[in-house]
């Protein structure tokens, strides 16, 4: 028989938070100015956005039915193939030495009012940065819920004040492929580019984060501004954005670029309309269900509906996905 | 050379080799606790397990132009004593991977959406396609099959493991959005042997050997 003594940092399982209790008394924290707390504590060099947090919450945008993800999944597993093709990639390879401090954005094209501007400038003009809980959704079906910090995207655009031949916005991340290791292999057309059209980036959705949970955005998931459209799939949200454009025609992007029967201008996201590879109809959840994992029905436009079907009325969805 | 000849000439020596790369997830879900494994565990298991079903594929095909290469080489000889264990276990990686799979598109809940998607969609239906070839060959793999089916038959029947090669080169090119170069890193070498093979230098010696490849493998 095999007696086992137990370690003295062993912990029996009635010692345990319940996972509940944990989750509420993030939620508390978060309220009383965890934002703060992150912010003041972080030493400024590592993250690039520090201006507007603490965010305020906006209540308009904190579905009690969504349950964010936590913080560690939405760190640690990314989509950012500047530094590496892999999810784990980004984490480690993007904290390496590439500065994202200072950083300046440039908003011009179609508009009156051309900027060239610092990020930690831009944000107290937009009136400083709110939190908003989306649900995100990736093309490679799985999602998460994620409480992102920053401003709409609307409020740069009347900012920028476009000309009335704009019809379209587009974002390019940065070109640097001397400290980025991704940019110097071929995987896809650098710099990456993405775009909406004006009205869509006029709806109050979209978004321009600064920050995850309260804290600056790290540099893995596109610091220190990217954009968060939430009812179209993640590919559509440019990271680490040096540019932003007013223009008269569609652009392209870079994942259409890439394989055009694969991915459209749109990439809204549709359970009717799969992947040329698989099934959209449905979508695991990141950090649900243990170590089988939970998989739900993706929800129309990602359960935004309500606020973007007039969008694309009258518009054959399967065609223009 | 010898001792790893010996090594190879024992079956426990290979059934170690093809249990240990299954183990490999084990590392990043409960050794380092790897954050960005532990995401999303099945997925990471799922890719897994198909990969060291590719590997094993791929291994297994190379026994037959190495032996036409190096008819006389002992580790080659040592090898080619495997070909049914190896063979089979890649079937059983595959197998257990599309189980998984079936598990990690949401189980019975989602299975209408699962096999519509297994038999519509190209990626998914040469992996179907390979996995039920590798289940013909095993089932055919008993020595009572092959008496069934006579030497002749059972080769040609064998052949079919290139289709399942092949359709599983383009099933792992299709898992990912951009190339992944792992698939050069699996098949290439196999591709390599087989124009070796197909280009021969050996001249008529070539010939006797390829004769002599042309036995099943379980009878050997």
């Amino acid at each position: 028989m095999l007696i086992r003594s137990p370690k003295e940092w062993e912990l029996p399982e009635s010692a345990a938070t319940p996972e509940s209790v944990y989750h509420h008394r993030r939620t508390f924290l978060k309220t009383l100015g965890f934002g703060l707390a992150g912010a003041a504590l972080t030493p400024r060099s590592l993250f690039a956005t520090t201006a507007g947090f603490p965010t305020r919450v906006n209540p308009n945008y904190r579905d009690p039915a969504l349950k964010p993800t936590a913080y560690e999944h939405i760190t640690s597993y990314n989509n950012f193939y500047e530094f590496g093709t892999d999810k784990a990639d980004p984490k480690p390879n993007a904290n390496q030495g590439w500065k994202t401090e200072p950083w300046t954005v440039e908003i011009g094209g179609l508009v009156r009012n051309p900027t060239k501007i610092d990020a930690n400038e831009l944000v107290p003009k937009m009136g400083g940065a709110e939190q908003r809980v989306y649900r995100f959704r990736c093309v490679e079906a799985w999602s998460m819920v994620i409480p992102w910090d920053g401003f709409p995207l609307a409020k740069l655009i009347q900012f920028a004040d476009p000309k009335p031949e704009a019809k379209f916005v587009t974002f390019t991340t940065f070109n640097d492929p001397k400290n980025v290791p991704g940019q110097r292999r071929p995987i896809l057309e650098w710099p990456y580019f993405e775009g909406l059209r004006l009205d869509e980036a006029m709806n109050d959705l979209s978004f321009i984060a600064t920050g995850i949970y309260g804290r600056p955005i790290p540099n893995q998931n596109g610091a220190p501004l990217r954009l968060v459209v939430p009812w179209k799939y993640g590919f559509k949200g440019c990271k680490s954005i040096v540019k932003i454009d007013l223009v008269a025609k569609q652009p392209r992007n870079t994942w259409q670029v890439m394989a055009p029967d694969e991915y459209g201008f749109y990439a809204n996201v549709n359970p009717q309309v799969d992947h040329p590879r698989w099934s959209q109809a449905s979508e695991r959840v990141i950090g649900e269900g243990g170590a089988l994992g939970r998989r739900q029905r993706t929800l129309m436009f990602n359960g935004y509906e309500k606020q973007v079907a007039a969008l694309y009325q009258g518009m054959n969805l399967a065609k223009l996905y | 050379m010898p001792l790893l000849e010996n090594l190879l000439r024992r079956k426990p020596v290979i059934w170690t080799l093809i249990l240990l790369p299954g183990l490999w997830p084990v590392w990043p879900l409960f050794v380092t606790k790897d954050s960005s494994a532990l995401t999303d565990p099945l997925k990471l298991i799922l890719h897994h397990l198909g990969f060291v079903a590719c590997l094993l594929l791929a291994t297994v095909l190379t026994f037959t132009p190495l032996r036409v290469l190096w008819p006389k080489s002992g580790l080659v000889q040592a090898l080619n004593r495997h070909r049914r264990l190896v063979g089979v276990s890649a079937f059983a990686y595959a197998a257990i991977h599309y189980s998984v799979h079936l598990l990690y598109e949401g189980g019975v809940e989602f299975l209408p959406i699962t096999l519509k998607a297994d038999l519509s969609k190209p990626f998914l239906v040469t992996g179907m396609s390979a996995l039920t070839i590798l289940l013909g060959l095993s089932i055919t793999s008993l020595h009572a099959a092959v008496r069934w089916l006579g030497g002749k038959r059972w080769k040609q029947l064998h052949r079919l493991a290139y289709v399942a090669a092949a359709l599983v080169a383009y099933h792992q090119a299709a898992a990912r959005k951009v190339f992944p170069m792992q698939v050069i890193y699996i098949f290439g070498p196999l591709v390599v042997l087989e124009i070796l093979r197909i280009y021969n230098p050996r001249g008529p010696n070539a010939q006797r050997s390829t004769l002599n490849s042309q036995r099943p493998s379980s009878l050997t």
